[in-house]
């Protein structure tokens, strides 16, 4: 009697946060699902069921081929990037945590994560600049010619991996920073006594005790990196032509689909193969990296 | 096109229908009355903003209690709430569109069918040439109110053309390539710093393809061509679109007087980083805000130019529709649309006398003093137009970054049948792809 009641406490406590979950969560991508299979233009009144018709023009869709092959690379790269880059900043962090600057690191390192999208990629933008960004300037005093960096098909892809970086390298070296804290200091010591180098303990200690930690920084970043649109928008939008290469990516040609194109459904359907390979990338992480003694 | 041309032409007919004009204006904004109400404007130009504000405020004498509040933002992300606030029920009362963005939502029903008087209005010769009532009209129903169109020109920097020995503006289109050869100047290097010719390379969205359009205008084609009952075909591996591409490419990586990265557009052409360029007459009044000391001159293209229409439709009920076509009329005002030429620089298309303006403004003379054999075109209105000129956008910009091309014919066809079949593939989706 008294556990089902605890079960009935329990289950309403949690209803609310389900019901909400369920509303803005599980309704959604039902609702994508349904899209997916129907011809559905936002201005007609005609919506037919199509079947997977809009998942075969997927195949033969190069533009929508264009927009996965960019949104993979930027997100591996950003991904490649920032997790290790991560650790290794929040380990030098953790290390100098007594120092009267820790604060100072913290909080310069967080900074780009809170600062607003727009400003920053301005900003960016700027420094790519072919003409007047300080990016050139910087590499003619070492005789490099000025680089169209967001002209180029190569380098424009490589600037948003650069500014997707910066920006989630915060968020990384926060999470790390909490994981290190959590490290149990004796096994440190130990490792000291039994003539451990800093950088021994960092890769045989720190390393494998953070690797749940890897796994929740690693999903996050390479979910939020296949979202990647308005780093791409704001760099090469202008109402006249220039400043830079349209860096086809997949949330960018789902928009363009939904709303100039009117093709809800279309674009419906590239938003269940974006899902389905984020789901298949989160799984490959955790069975890669969860941690065994977890099972 | 010929109707095209000719209705184009009233517009130079100054003073004829000015009288006329007038009363209709008067007469048709006397005839409605608004009580207390807040309308919203939405327009796809940041530019326009100051007309619509001064519209509303020529009105606050007859009705003092109406509050008209104006949101124009860029172009793209009007399209894109227009498509949500449409859809949702949460647009604005007054929502200007061109003709070919217009057509999905008017097959749809999405749009107020205007009142009688409103239908007279546009339908009236002497307001209206038969194209721009066409333009407003769907299915022979008028639904909105002409208000501007955008025509190109080109744009040339006099002391630049002075210095390069230049004494008037290209003729043809084998001139634009001498003049921008002996236009574009030069760091030490060699590496362009003022551009010769400005062409639209770069950033996102339909723009390109236009302009592309305009180019294979002068060559003598268009991007699609009718094929009967409505259809089409998609035609850049024409002739006249090889023959495009070959010119862009030539003075991208042959004569190298323009480069991707360069500045580029009215913005360059304001600060003297081109010596020449091709839009429509906006630039005017921007020039005049930006650069008032710039010495420019325009000129006609080699053959003739686009004509793309914005009108003004009502998304409304009950008062607030009232309210929305007083205003949509009172735009039409020839005082307000004088004042639309004069401080904005976007081409009023209700029949008029605007001599007052081109008298003081001559850069107006290569819109409305045209050559008589010039001709027009003006894109389909079909609904998958935005997409077709996005899609061909995308392989534009990736030929203008391809110098393997350059002077290479057999090349430049196959890349632009590449495109003809993505195009002919949108076509057939929707029904549209004829023989």
């Amino acid at each position: 009697m008294r556990i089902r009641k605890r079960w009935l406490f329990s289950l309403l406590a949690i209803l609310p946060v389900l019901a909400i979950f369920t509303y803005v969560r599980i309704i959604p991508i039902g609702e994508i699902l349904r899209l997916s299979l129907h011809k559905w233009d936002i201005l007609s009144r005609n919506k037919p069921f199509i079947g997977f018709a809009n998942f075969i023009e997927l195949t033969r869709d190069r533009l929508f081929h264009e927009a996965l092959i960019n949104t993979a690379i930027i997100a591996f790269g950003v991904l490649i990037i920032t997790v290790p880059l991560g650790i290794a900043l929040a380990a030098l962090i953790h290390h100098r945590v007594k120092s009267r600057f820790s604060s100072f690191y913290e909080t310069s390192v967080f900074i780009p994560h809170v600062v607003s999208l727009v400003p920053a990629a301005m900003a960016w933008k700027w420094i790519f600049d072919a003409r007047l960004g300080p990016l050139n300037a910087f590499l003619s005093m070492f005789g490099v010619q000025p680089q169209a960096w967001l002209f180029d098909p190569v380098l424009s892809i490589i600037c948003i991996i650069v500014l997707c970086s910066w920006q989630a390298l915060g968020y990384a070296v926060l999470i790390y920073l909490v994981g290190f804290k959590t490290l149990p200091e004796s096994l440190y010591e130990a490792a000291r006594l039994d003539g451990a180098t800093g950088l021994q303990s960092f890769w045989f200690l720190s390393v494998p005790m953070l690797k749940p930690i890897s796994l929740y920084v690693s999903v996050v970043t390479l979910v939020s990196a296949f979202n990647v649109y308005a780093q791409v928008y704001v760099l090469a939008s202008d109402a006249q032509g220039a400043p830079g290469r349209q860096v086809r990516v997949m949330v960018l040609d789902m928009l363009e689909n939904s709303f100039r194109n009117y093709r809800v459904g279309y674009a419906a359907s590239e938003a269940v193969v974006l899902l389905l390979i984020v789901l298949i990338l989160t799984y490959v992480q955790f069975s890669l990296l969860r941690d065994r003694r977890t099972k | 096109m010929n109707r095209l041309a000719n209705g184009l032409s009233a517009f130079s007919l100054l003073g004829r229908t000015a009288l006329l004009a007038s009363v209709f204006g008067t007469s048709l904004l006397a005839a409605t009355s608004v009580s207390a109400q807040e309308i919203r404007v939405w327009s796809g130009y940041p530019e326009m903003a100051a007309f619509y504000e001064h519209v509303a405020e020529g009105m606050k004498d007859e009705y003092p209690d109406l509050k008209v509040s104006v949101e124009a933002i860029a172009l793209r992300e009007h399209e894109k709430r227009v498509a949500l606030g449409i859809t949702s029920g949460e647009s604005a009362e007054v929502i200007e569109l061109a003709t070919t963005i217009a057509a999905r939502y008017l097959e749809g029903g999405l749009l107020n069918t205007p009142p009688a008087d409103v239908q007279d209005f546009v339908k009236d010769p002497a307001n209206y040439t038969e194209f721009f009532a066409n333009a407003a009209s769907y299915d022979g129903t008028v639904f909105g109110v002409p208000l501007f169109r955008g025509q190109s020109a080109l744009y040339y920097n006099t002391d630049m053309f002075a210095a390069a020995g230049l004494a008037e503006p290209p003729k043809t289109m084998a001139d634009f390539d001498a003049y921008a050869e002996k236009l574009a100047q030069r760091d030490a290097s060699g590496v362009p710093t003022v551009s010769g010719w400005s062409m639209r390379l770069s950033g996102g969205g339909s723009g390109i393809a236009e302009k592309f359009a305009i180019n294979m205008w002068q060559h003598g084609d268009e991007l699609l061509k009718p094929a009967g009952d409505g259809k089409w075909v998609s035609n850049f591996a024409s002739d006249a679109g090889v023959a495009t591409l070959k010119q862009y490419l030539h003075n991208l990586f042959e004569t190298k007087v323009v480069t991707v990265e360069m500045p580029a557009d009215a913005d360059a052409f304001e600060r003297g980083q081109t010596a020449m360029f091709i839009r429509e007459s906006w630039v005017i009044g921007d020039i005049a805000a930006k650069a008032p000391d710039l010495k420019y001159a325009t000129a006609t293209l080699p053959r003739g130019s686009i004509v793309s229409t914005g009108q003004l439709y009502v998304k409304a009920s009950g008062d607030k529709e009232t309210a929305a076509w007083a205003f949509i009329k009172a735009t039409q005002e020839p005082e307000n649309l004088v004042w639309l030429l004069d401080n904005v620089g976007w081409l009023p298309n209700r029949t008029g006398d605007y001599s007052s303006v081109v008298a003081t403004k001559p850069g107006f003379d290569a819109y409305v003093n045209l050559p008589a054999e010039y001709a027009f075109f003006t894109v389909p209105a079909i609904g998958p137009i935005d997409e077709i000129q996005t899609r061909s956008a995308a392989f534009l910009v990736e030929a203008y970054a391809k110098p393997e091309l350059a002077g290479d014919d057999a090349a430049i066809k196959a890349f632009l049948e590449t495109i003809d079949t993505e195009i002919n593939s949108i076509l057939e989706r929707e029904g549209l792809l004829g023989q």
